[in-house]
């Protein structure tokens, strides 16, 4: 692998910048998104942005089982975020559905429509959880991409 | 020729206003951490964007103009690295410098908020639109207050040039002191140009997702970020020349860390001004710039005009 290749990818480690994205979730898993990106826990000490728009964003974090009506708005907004981009799973819902699995308006997790790059469990999954979701995502990018 | 081309492209040009940019926006960003009892960033966090944002994707809209949207970052890009060769830095002198460069200054100053109309304008997005529109009403409002700012000093100084301001309030110390009120009046002004935080009406994040940037992505988005920085160093070394021309020891090395010295504690005012007001409605705005700031500027060019009535005699 080239110099240019290794600090790009260095860059990419450091600097995740995040979209915050409620796929139906029943509003408890947002609000421990939300308390991560709190001064409490300071993610921009890992370079964590929160952006509001998916053209700037590097990780798509979910909240929520997948609803028939978010379905078509969630491929959308995956589409328009540019490459390389991942989707982070927040919550048992949007891991598999979860309590609502089976429910007549919904699609099941967030796998069922777009492809998922970490899964972090818990009802709600806890800030430190998502830290350390977004965390060992990194790792495993650095891994896969050092060889 | 190579040398001109050296310190265009390098030193005091572009890789070094680069390099200054990026230490401004981490002191930027490192201070607002502080201030709101976070840890911050670490040094290497705007290198680490920049780069990342130059290895992306880039989408351009189909709907959107495509020569436009592409050429609007550049042409910000360009004039603020222009209007940085005219600006007298760490010397008494500017790179080049002629009667009249403060206005091509100030004008260069303005291209980028009309470049960023006109990508945020073509890139057909409702939200860029409206974040379009605020901004060129913010920049009727924050223009003039500005102008006047730093105009009033070019006033007392007698003439059109900053490296002859520099030079004439060398001469005369302690003058800048009758400036003090336009320097406030213009810093604040800045904040507007640069939509830091009490005016960032037109990229209001959670009114509308990143206003005229909102459709840009990859290099694109890097080099409107990278102007955005850019801007805020040439913006606080004009206001450091124009209001701030005091301790100059004529030894390069020495002038170059007070330079540092008045170039960082103005984007720390810039910082603090970020952290401690809350975001102005557009209308808001408005008024104040009018009602309050260009009385204020008015009556300090008034000012500056009965001390050099009292000066000539
Ligand atoms: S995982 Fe629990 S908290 Fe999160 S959305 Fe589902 S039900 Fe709500």
């Amino acid at each position: 692998m080239n110099v240019v290749q290794k600090v790009i990818n260095w860059s990419r480690l450091k600097s995740p910048w995040v979209l915050h994205f409620n796929t139906g979730a029943c509003n408890a898993c947002d609000i421990e998104i939300i308390a991560a990106l709190t001064p409490r826990y300071d993610l921009e000490r890992f370079g964590v942005l929160l952006k509001a728009t998916p053209r700037h964003a590097d990780i798509l974090l979910c909240s929520g089982p997948v609803t028939r009506q978010i379905e078509d708005r969630l491929v959308r907004i995956y589409e328009q975020m540019a490459e390389p981009k991942f989707v982070v799973a927040v919550g048992t819902c949007s891991c598999s559905g979860g309590v609502f699995n089976g429910c007549y308006n919904i699609k099941g997790g967030i796998n069922a429509v777009i492809p998922v790059s970490a899964y972090i469990p818990g009802c709600p999954a806890s800030p430190k959880a998502i830290m350390d979701g977004v965390v060992k995502l990194l790792q495993s990018l650095e891994q896969k991409e050092g060889k | 020729m190579f040398n001109a081309m050296f310190s265009m492209i390098i030193f005091p040009g572009f890789l070094f206003l680069a390099a200054l940019s990026f230490l401004g926006e981490f002191i930027d960003r490192k201070i607002y951490a502080r201030l709101q009892n976070r840890v911050g960033p670490p040094w290497f966090q705007p290198v680490a964007d920049f780069i990342k944002l130059l290895g992306k994707q880039e989408i351009i809209p189909t709907e959107a103009n495509q020569t436009m949207f592409k050429m609007a970052p550049l042409f910000a890009t360009a004039s603020v690295v222009t209007a940085f060769f005219y600006i007298p830095l760490w010397t008494p002198e500017a790179m080049y410098s002629f009667n009249g460069d403060i206005l091509v200054v100030l004008y260069l100053l303005t291209i980028p908020t009309l470049s960023f109309f006109i990508g945020g304008w073509y890139s057909t997005s409702l939200y860029a639109r409206i974040g379009t529109v605020r901004s060129l009403t913010q920049l009727f409002a924050y223009e003039v207050p500005l102008f006047m700012g730093i105009l009033s000093s070019a006033l007392l100084a007698n003439t059109w040039s900053l490296t002859k301001i520099t030079e004439f309030y060398v001469a005369h110390p302690w003058l800048w002191l009758m400036n003090l009120g336009g320097f406030i009046i213009s810093l604040i002004a800045l904040l507007g140009k640069l939509e830091k935080t009490p005016f960032d009406i037109p990229e209001a994040e959670t009114e509308i997702v990143a206003g005229a940037f909102t459709e840009y992505s990859g290099k694109l988005l890097a080099f409107l970020r990278l102007t955005l920085n850019i801007e805020m160093i040439v913006g606080a070394a004009l206001l450091s020349a124009v209001f701030l021309p005091f301790a100059l020891t004529y030894n390069p090395y020495l002038d170059f860390v007070i330079f540092l010295i008045k170039l960082l504690s103005i984007t720390f005012l810039i910082s603090l001004a970020r952290t401690v007001v809350a975001r102005l409605r557009i209308d808001q705005m408005v008024n104040f710039c009018w009602k309050y700031l260009v009385p204020l500027a008015m009556m300090q060019l008034l000012l500056n005009l009965a001390v050099k009535g009292v000066m000539i005699k």
